[in-house]
């Protein structure tokens, strides 16, 4: 057993025999890869272990007697949600304490306050589901329908429908959080009632500590309960329709409809996103990147690389698809309204509207990131920026040119710039640059480029939101702080005075960079030299 | 990238490391269909997650395990033949995987099982005694093999020779012999001669679907043979787990393609909306009910033919040949719907997890008779949404779903009717054999 049977005893008596396992299978079950996000590279291999142990909470004051109880007996401990977040949200230490939190799925909903309260064992799609019965919606987060909700509003949280309601910390609202100590701190109104209307004060805010820039992935305690703030939607139903993999909403086009135009340029893309937002009509805009295209055409894996062999570079260059979605919240004539000022507006800027289908596969109920492994087997989004659509655009052309170094083991995209989108009618953009390879390769290169987009950020100025536990620490926080890292670290020492949650993150990819050979040469930065694990 | 040679033969577990190391954990095989995701409630179909709630019984949980097994980094333990056998290898994981990512995590499923009997680790020791019944006595239940045909009591009379062959399996030859009678008067009230077997035997389902592969062959191969003997172009089931062993599971482990059997295979959910739909069958008869089709995984996403593949996988994880993947698209869902739905009176109403969604009853595959509490549990849950919908009856297509959920509808004191799709179309035409 991985850690004594002392201690398992004490947690066992907690949650009961039927909810801890040390049994190396039911560990075994539990690894980190070698498949999902950004597995299969350096960094799971080097980083990640099993756990020694995996307990399933039911309740919060469950899980604060656990985190006690680790912090007693010097117990390592990851929060666990639905484990989707790949290497990251695993056990990087051996005998590790993995707490597996999908048994904390309390679900209420409050439709007069436009409120949902959910555990962490929540997830998107059944959260958006028991909102649109009541006509609300919130956003699926483009990491899927199936991730925790809480986990991603405390992580990254958006989709093309941030352009209408904006990103995640805006809807976040009451909050229990178990410190990495066993504390519990409730945030926002919660703090003075067991009403969690509120987000902000008069009880301690600390939004801006639970995401950072996009989440700490663990570091810092666990969420096990959120209020999060839903918004009103139209009043008819999107019916679900097909049979798998053919699944689809059926959107009621008098209410909702998505639209793609060709547009004639990248800049005509970027124009059509700033008037649209001076407009302010539309529920979502957002360039279509080529290779979705052909995902959405293909029937398999290998009709995708045929149809995806015949493209070139001047396809990929000569490529802009701008794709709208409208929805008439208050009527039918706010729909007919937007449709007619965005037409105008696509007019006026030589694009034209393409047939489109009337219904949703993705972003509603259905955010289809599993079908990001469908091309190659491998894929991890290396950056976001939210910024603005100016810098949007320059900061996927620049990660294009730096890719084409490490093409292969990266998958041909014959230069496409990645996916850019607006948020928050138009007071943001966004830039997501997504890469693909075969884990059957030498990944030695991707691991790289991961490492090398951090660097062009720093060059290039660049507002990346991959810092802190994403990128080597001492790397980005000088340069994005200037002492961010410094005092990332004093807050974590702060939180967690006997390091046991989730260790040795928020350093963890600057120790991966002194463990794995391959990175060694790329590090030209100071920083503390991180022993191997003993 | 040097290409590597795979096959779809289930007898090699190596065969499918590929799908077993892609597993991302999306966990489109324990959630329902997001597009169809109910809400709250009712939101997976993977009976085995769902009840062990550990990562470790889902299929992202058993892909990762079942690779350490194979790269000899994990041991067998009770607790890993745990995970391997309290499965109902019901095939929502597999088509949920196949929703995006097209790894075939059923046929890995049953690759670890075969190989867990290769390593003398596999199956469980009830399974053993069921083989051993199966073996000797040619039933699963250890029954006299005489009284296989004692549900004929009825004054119904098979013809000697006829171009449709009743395959009654165990379940309906010995437990639920209603079935079998309500099959063989829809048949007759439809005006179609049948035959029976000279000496029908088990299908071997249990055998199969344990991992006992080379005793499931020659069960296999028997039958085979048994039926071509008697030049049936026709071979029907009311039983799903047998449709899906003749149609599915024989060609598997016998390398051939479904086609090449000679003989087509039907499931009489198909047979009777064919006959009703061409006027042979009339469903004149009013039944007032309020009832839900439960979807037989066997009969439903399981159902496609099947067709020997193999090939070479290169760059990107391409294979060559193309290979139509089997993703349960084609199942057999609309038909008992139409029919149910053409009879008088009824009113069909569906539960939120239907089609290819469904949740298993848990009896399937072995499960009951190694994992009797999991199964009962699996059939509650599915009771708890026929209640949901506010049905007086469940009705499936399947003697083994109609046994489980019977039984647990017993240990809860409810009035729900649990009926087999047979006896709902036996009612509607009156069993008097008016139906033309």
């Amino acid at each position: 057993m991985a850690i004594s049977k002392e201690a398992y005893s004490v947690l066992e008596s907690i949650v009961g025999p039927e909810y801890i396992s040390a049994d190396p299978a039911i560990c075994e079950g539990y690894r980190a890869g070698p498949g999902g996000y950004e597995c299969g590279l350096g960094y799971e291999r080097v980083m990640t272990r099993v756990p020694g142990c995996v307990v399933m909470p039911r309740t919060t004051e469950e899980v604060q007697r656990i985190v006690k109880v680790c912090n007693r007996y010097g117990i390592p401990y990851v929060p666990y949600s639905t484990g989707f977040y790949g290497a990251r949200s695993h056990p990087h230490v051996s005998d590790a304490l993995l707490i597996d939190l999908k048994r904390m799925d309390d679900f209420e909903i409050d439709d007069k306050h436009l409120y949902a309260v959910v555990g962490s064992g929540v997830v998107y799609s059944q959260l958006q589901e028991e909102a649109m019965k009541r006509g609300m919606y919130i956003i699926v987060g483009g990491g899927g329908s199936q991730v925790s909700a809480i986990a991603n509003m405390i992580g990254d949280g958006w989709s093309p429908l941030s352009y209408r309601i904006g990103l995640p910390h805006r809807r976040i609202l009451g909050t229990e959080l178990v410190l990495p100590d066993g504390e519990l701190v409730r945030l926002g109104s919660l703090a003075f009632q067991d009403d969690p209307f509120w987000g902000e004060g008069p009880g301690p805010d600390l939004r801006g500590l639970l995401r950072g820039f996009t989440g700490h992935r663990g570091f810092l305690g666990i969420v096990t309960r959120m209020a999060i703030k839903l918004l009103p939607f139209q009043p008819e139903r999107l019916e679900p329709t097909g049979i798998s993999p053919h699944t689809t909403l059926q959107l009621p086009t008098n209410r909702v409809k998505w639209i793609n135009f060709t547009m004639p340029s990248k800049d005509s893309m970027q124009q059509a996103m700033v008037e649209m937002a001076k407009a302010e009509i539309g529920g979502a805009v957002t360039k279509v990147p080529i290779f979705w295209r052909a995902i959405a055409r293909a029937g398999s894996k290998e009709e995708f690389w045929e149809l995806w062999s015949k493209e070139t570079e001047e396809t990929i260059r000569d490529f802009h698809v701008l794709r709208v979605l409208l929805i008439g919240f208050t009527s039918e004539e706010q729909l007919e309204y937007e449709e007619r000022v965005l037409m105008d507006i696509i007019g006026e800027l030589g694009g034209e509207a393409r047939r489109t289908r009337p219904t949703d596969e993705s972003w509603f109920k259905n955010a289809d990131s599993a079908g990001m492994w469908l091309m190659c087997g491998g894929y991890v989004s290396v950056d976001y920026v939210i910024e603005t659509v100016e810098h949007a655009i320059p900061h996927g052309e620049n990660y294009a040119k730096l890719k084409r170094n490490y093409t292969p083991p990266l998958m041909p995209d014959y230069g496409d710039p990645g996916w850019f989108q607006s948020f928050e009618l138009g007071h943001q953009g966004y830039s997501e640059f997504l890469v693909y390879w075969d884990p059957s390769e030498n990944t030695d290169g991707v691991d790289q480029f991961y490492l090398e987009t951090s660097k062009e950020n720093i060059r290039k100025r660049f507002y990346t939101s991959l810092l802190g536990s994403h990128q080597p620490l001492y790397l980005t926080g000088p340069a994005f702080g200037p002492n961010y890292h410094k005092w990332l670290l004093e807050v974590k020492e702060e939180f967690d005075p006997n390091h046991v949650c989730h260790p040795p993150v928020p350093l963890a990819h600057d120790a991966f960079v002194e463990r794995a050979e391959w990175m060694k040469p790329l590090k030209d930065w100071e920083g503390p030299a991180i022993a191997d694990e003993p | 990238m040097p290409t590597e040679k795979v096959s779809l033969d289930v007898t090699e577990a190596a065969n499918f490391i590929f799908d077993m190391s892609r597993c991302i954990k999306c966990k489109g095989c324990t959630w329902v269909d997001h597009i169809y995701m109910p809400g709250v409630k009712y939101s997976t179909r993977c009976p085995s997650a769902t009840r062990y709630l550990f990562d470790s019984y889902g299929a992202y949980g058993k892909m990762r395990i079942g690779l350490a097994l194979l790269e000899g980094r994990l041991e067998y333990s009770d607790e890993l033949l745990k995970i391997l056998y309290a499965c109902t290898l019901c095939g929502a994981c597999d088509v949920g995987c196949k929703r995006n990512l097209d790894l075939e995590i059923e046929l890995a499923l049953e690759a670890l099982r075969i190989q867990a009997v290769k390593d003398g680790k596999g199956p469980m020791p009830e399974h053993k005694k069921i083989a051993k019944n199966i073996m000797e006595k040619h039933n699963s239940f250890g029954a006299p093999h005489k009284n296989r045909t004692k549900w004929l009591a009825d004054g119904i009379k098979p013809s000697p020779k006829a171009d449709v062959l009743y395959f009654v399996g165990c379940s309906a030859s010995y437990v639920h012999p209603e079935i079998a009678q309500a099959t063989a008067k829809i048949l007759d009230a439809s005006g179609t001669p049948f035959m029976l077997l000279p000496d029908e035997r088990c299908c071997g389902n249990i055998l199969y679907s344990v991992g006992m592969v080379d005793e499931a062959r020659e069960v296999a191969q028997q039958n085979i043979d048994a039926v071509r003997q008697t030049g049936a172009k026709t071979l029907l089931t009311s039983c799903a787990e047998g449709y899906r062993m003749w149609k599915v599971d024989y060609p598997k482990i016998l390398n051939m393609s479904t086609a090449d059997l000679g003989f087509e295979v039907v499931h009489l959910t198909e047979y009777v909306d064919g006959l009703v739909k061409d006027g042979a069958l009339k469903l004149a008869n009013r039944v007032d009910l309020r009832l839900t089709y439960h979807d037989p995984c066997s009969l439903s996403r399981l159902s496609e033919p099947w067709v020997p593949w193999e090939g070479e996988r290169g760059l990107w994880g391409v294979v060559d040949p193309p290979l139509e993947r089997r993703r349960g698209t084609n199942g057999v869902y609309q038909p008992p719907r139409d029919v149910l739905s053409s009879i008088p009176g009824v009113e069909l109403t569906e539960m939120p997890r239907m089609r290819e969604n469904a949740f298993c009853c848990g009896a399937g595959r072995g499960t009951k008779e190694a994992f009797p509490d999991f199964a009962s549990w699996a059939a509650e849950q599915r009771l708890m949404e026929v209640k949901e919908v506010g049905a007086e009856a469940i009705v499936s297509a399947c003697p083994w779903c109609k046994d489980n959920f019977s039984e647990a509808v017993g240990n809860n004191g409810s009035d729900l009717k649990v009926l087999d799709f047979s006896e709902l179309v036996l009612s509607a035409i009156g069993s008097t054999g008016q139906g033309r």
